[in-house]
């Protein structure tokens, strides 16, 4: 490799898709538009949870302008009609019962979706309600109604070294996720035992980008999906199961994605826009309302509950947790946030014995599925605000307490784990530094407005968790590069830095390399775009197709030339030997006459699996949010304000710093506005903010006044040039930090978010009757 | 996609400078007019509500959210939306500082963005922090936590100040 200064790496120059997305050219699937093309609309259940009766679509079917219209008697016919990760228990359309309110139950293509919309309205559906489920606590009572009486279809992955898995181990239960490791009887020989439980919101993607795609069916043995879907070979898989068709009669295309946050995987319009299209024998259109996103993919509300040992002096010992889920009324990926979030619940510390079931609950609700953080939110709410707990209870301060458990650089999380490759204690006194952490009484109150410092740290293994990457690079006559892989551009600034690396390695400016559109039928395989995993995994993927292709070229080179390739360097499209350029395109020219030719280089990557890691593959990157808060709560009105709020990650190597700088503040502010007012609220089975205007999300003026973050460059990752994923790690921290400072500010504790004025006060109330 | 309901009738307003003649419905909203017929694709809906502001273009200057604005109440105005700001293949001074600052993620909001910004600088050349906070307030960005927009926008009314005349 060459030991001139990187050209690529490090640098804030603009995003590769900067030009198109302040132009307005950027073209997303909302814009695609296809002669003939049709307009889905869905008709939804107005009830919690019920049987259908009867459903009369014959005066939508004869209205004009109606060209399909799909209920349970045309999904009969089609070979798998449902859907979901683990377990297959979502229906294309309802067949015998609803489980949610705003659960599919019919849809309808039509000239426009005016049309649609009236020929839903002529839709006759009786229902017969049945009781719905809603408590967590109670979903599994006996005199709980079920939302499936037969289990659906599903699977157990293979665990390794103490995790394990099970469907339906209860009423209303869909999957569980359990692991333990070490001593059963380490809370023996705790100086104390501590238990708190915590509870924690529901919030919604509220990607701008609506759910959508545009599908194409209209010849029989091919489909055409253009699709806002973060994981397109997934998706082709699940296509092909349920209609039954080839793979490689399916081509899924993704332009660019408004925003996704976790919601963008797995079906969500497809499968009801491909079964019109094939009914209509034309293209559909299916583009859900900001309102339909609320009802189609959530965040999971969860109830933690965690059992801590503890020496007197601080030293942690053991932690067992039992988490319940709120999944809502279809599997999704709930089995796999389980999983995570079983995973997590420890947190980034030093453990004897840990011991932990996770639980996905099913309520009547809207289906809950992957958000950013994927379980890591949950548990780092729960963790960090019992770390403190702890400390207070002790006598000790909350940093210190931190500082002697955490997990050392180099050291595994678990037995059969990969080592923690970020310093954690470096990145916790970075937190220190910048806020200004002082201990506790250390601040200025203002009257009644008193002020407090809390400090949090998020954790979660980065990367996923089987996910093979395929990468090409290929390389023209003219040193034109082409850069294809299956990393879809969501807004993460993945194009951004697989290009530079790829440049990087090529000797070029980034400027040289395109980006291909992501289509199933040419991109070469890959898992999704998720899991914080595109530089982590895709990036290794990548790079070694860059090299590849370097190495074809100076293998090609040698043989012109007549020397070994070790003597040869590739800059600018000129091999250089000493102080000797030979430009490439007339060398190539020379050689292949013609047209000239490509030199393909391919790049894979895999993580090893080993049953010695607890998810069979040691964790590809461990992802940090560090996190402090400084807060002022009115006691008069119980308001909390963040007046300063800091977050840092580690990218261990910051392929682009602005990209990177981005993430960790996008995420840190859903962070706080979870924190304090961000949520889904359900009134029973009915979601009564599920709109714009009432669900509220932040805006420019709720950040604190002072709010920065700072990238750390560790360099311990897997990733290019020592990346490590980013993305996530920024909400972790945020919410239990500043639960942590409102406890410093007024010595309350409050367990269950948002940390809303109600509540402070409430809270405040009770210390002062106590 | 006209409504068969609603009967067509004629609309004349200015598009990016340039006079349009067309014909419209009373159910049609700006927003579907320009993405449909017109414009181009870079007005982008979100929520459809007038509350998220990504759909956000300038009717005589004035940020409207075109989703809520029915296409015949521009009749006679002038209508700015995006794809009107370069000019000559030139990003205008606003874009240009988005795109330096990486102030986008998605970009599903940084059409609505860099209009806003353009409104406001037009008022005012020189915003101070709490003006670009309120009007930056006005639009959603679910993805950037906002504070590379706000330094875009005050790079970008640095940039219109220097290239002033
Ligand atoms: S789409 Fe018009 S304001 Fe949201
Ligand atoms: S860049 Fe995605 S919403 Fe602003």
């Amino acid at each position: 490799m060459t030991e001139a200064p990187l050209r690529n790496i490090g640098r804030p120059d603009r995003r590769i898709d900067a030009g198109e997305k302040v132009s307005g050219r950027a073209v997303y699937t909302t814009d695609i538009d296809l002669p003939g093309m049709l307009h889905a609309k869905v008709l939804r259940s107005p009830h919690g949870h019920a049987r259908i009766v009867s459903i009369d679509a014959s005066a939508a079917r004869a209205m004009p302008g109606v060209h399909a219209v799909l209920t349970r008697d045309e999904t009969a016919a089609i070979p798998m009609p449902v859907y979901g990760y683990f377990i297959k228990d979502q229906p294309i359309v309802a067949t015998d019962k609803v489980r949610y309110e705003g659960d599919i139950v019919a849809a309808v293509a039509a000239e426009d979706e005016g049309t649609a919309n009236r020929a839903l309205a002529a839709i006759r559906v009786e229902y017969e309600p049945q009781p719905v489920v809603t408590d967590l606590e109670r979903a599994s009572d006996p005199d709980a109604a079920e939302l499936f009486e037969e289990p659906p279809v599903g699977i157990v992955p293979k665990y390794g070294q103490g995790a394990s898995g099970e469907l339906r181990p209860r009423r209303n239960v869909c999957y569980r996720f359990s692991y333990e490791t070490g001593p059963a009887d380490a809370f023996d020989e705790c100086d104390h035992v501590f238990e708190d439980v915590f509870r924690f919101s529901r919030m919604h993607h509220f990607h701008l980008e609506p759910f959508v795609c545009v599908a194409d069916w209209s010849r029989k043995d091919r489909i055409e999906l253009w699709t806002s879907c973060q994981n397109p070979f997934p998706l082709r898989k699940e296509i092909a199961r349920i209609f039954g068709l080839a793979e490689n009669r399916i081509a899924v295309r993704v332009p660019y994605i408004g925003g996704g946050f976790g919601s963008k995987n797995g079906c969500k319009t497809e499968p009801v826009a491909l079964a019109l299209s094939r009914l209509a024998g034309r293209p559909v259109r299916f583009c859900l309302t900001l309102e339909e996103g609320f009802l189609t993919n959530t965040q999971h509300a969860a109830i933690l509950k965690v059992k801590t040992g503890v020496m007197q002096d601080g030293m942690l010992v053991a932690r067992k947790s039992e988490i319940l889920l709120d999944s809502g009324a279809y599997s999704d990926g709930s089995p796999l946030v389980a999983e995570k979030a079983g995973y997590r619940i420890p947190g980034p510390y030093r453990y004897r014995r840990i011991e932990t079931d996770c639980y996905c609950v099913m309520t009547n609700t809207a289906p809950a599925g992957p958000f950013r953080g994927f379980g890591g939110t949950q548990t780092s709410w729960a963790c960090e605000s019992q770390i403190d707990m702890i400390a207070h209870r002790l006598g000790i301060d909350p940093y210190d307490m931190r500082r002697k458990n955490l997990i050392d650089l180099g050291e595994p999380f678990v037995p059969g784990e990969s080592g923690m490759d970020s310093d954690l204690r470096a990145g916790l006194d970075l937190v220190v530094r910048e806020l200004g952490y002082r201990r506790r009484g250390g601040l200025e109150d203002d009257g009644p407005v008193k002020r407090g410092m809390g400090l949090a740290i998020g954790f979660k293994d980065g990367g996923g968790v089987n996910k093979p990457a395929l990468a090409r690079v290929k390389v023209s006559t003219g040193g034109d590069i082409f850069l294809q892989c299956g990393t879809a551009e969501i807004g993460q600034g993945a194009h951004t830095a697989l290009s530079a690396v790829v440049a990087e390695r090529l000797g070029a400016d980034r400027s040289r390399v395109r980006y291909m559109p992501v289509d199933t039928d040419h991109t070469p395989f890959d898992q999704g775009t998720n899991a914080s995993s595109a530089i982590s995994v895709m990036g290794q993927a990548v790079d070694r197709a860059a090299l590849a292709a370097r190495a074809q070229i100076l293998d090609f080179a040698a043989g012109v030339l007549d020397c070994p390739a070790e003597e040869l360097d590739l800059a600018d499209w000129e091999i250089r030997r000493g102080n000797e350029a030979h430009p490439l395109a007339p060398m190539i020219m020379g050689h292949f006459g013609g047209t000239g030719w490509e030199f393909v280089g391919e790049g894979f990557h895999k993580a090893e699996n080993s049953h010695a890691a607890p998810l069979e593959a040691p964790c590809v990157f461990w992802e940090i949010g560090w996190g402090g808060a400084q807060v002022a709560v009115d006691t008069e009105t119980g308001l909390v304000t963040v007046e300063k709020l800091f977050v840092t990650g580690d990218a261990g190597r910051a392929i682009h710093p602005l990209v990177c700088r981005g993430q960790d503040e996008g995420a840190a502010l859903m962070g706080l506005s979870q924190a304090l007012f961000e949520r889904m609220i359900y009134d029973g089975s009915r979601l009564v903010n599920g709109d714009a205007l009432t669900y509220r999300v932040p805006l420019a003026d709720d950040l604190p006044e002072d709010f920065r973050s700072v990238t750390q460059e560790q360099g311990h990752g897997p990733g290019p040039f020592g990346a490590k994923g980013m993305g996530e790690g920024g909400m972790l921290p945020v919410a239990s930090a500043i639960a942590n400072a409102i406890h410093d500010a007024v010595g309350v504790r409050i367990t269950e978010l948002p940390l809303s004025p109600e509540r402070v006060l409430a809270a405040l109330a009770a210390k002062d009757g106590g | 996609m006209p409504d068969r309901l609603d009967p067509r009738f004629d609309l004349s307003f200015t598009l990016n400078g340039a006079p349009v003649e067309t014909a419209t419905t009373t159910a049609t909203a700006l927003a579907d007019l320009l993405r449909e017929g017109c414009g181009g694709r870079g007005t982008r809906l979100a929520c459809e509500r007038a509350v998220c502001g990504a759909c956000t273009v300038l009717v005589d200057g004035v940020p409207r959210a075109s989703c809520s604005v029915f296409a015949f109440e521009v009749e006679g105005c002038a209508v700015q939306m995006i794809e009107g700001l370069e000019n000559d293949g030139e990003l205008s001074p606003v874009q240009a500082a988005f795109a330096d600052n990486s102030a986008f993620q998605c970009g599903y909001c940084t059409a609505g963005m860099i209009l806003l910004t353009e409104a406001l600088l037009a008022r005012d050349p020189d915003p101070d922090e709490a003006a670009i906070r309120d009007w930056i307030s006005s639009n959603i960005c679910r993805c950037t936590g906002y504070s590379l927009i706000l330094e875009a926008v005050r790079d970008a009314a640095r940039r219109k100040r220097e290239t002033a005349p």
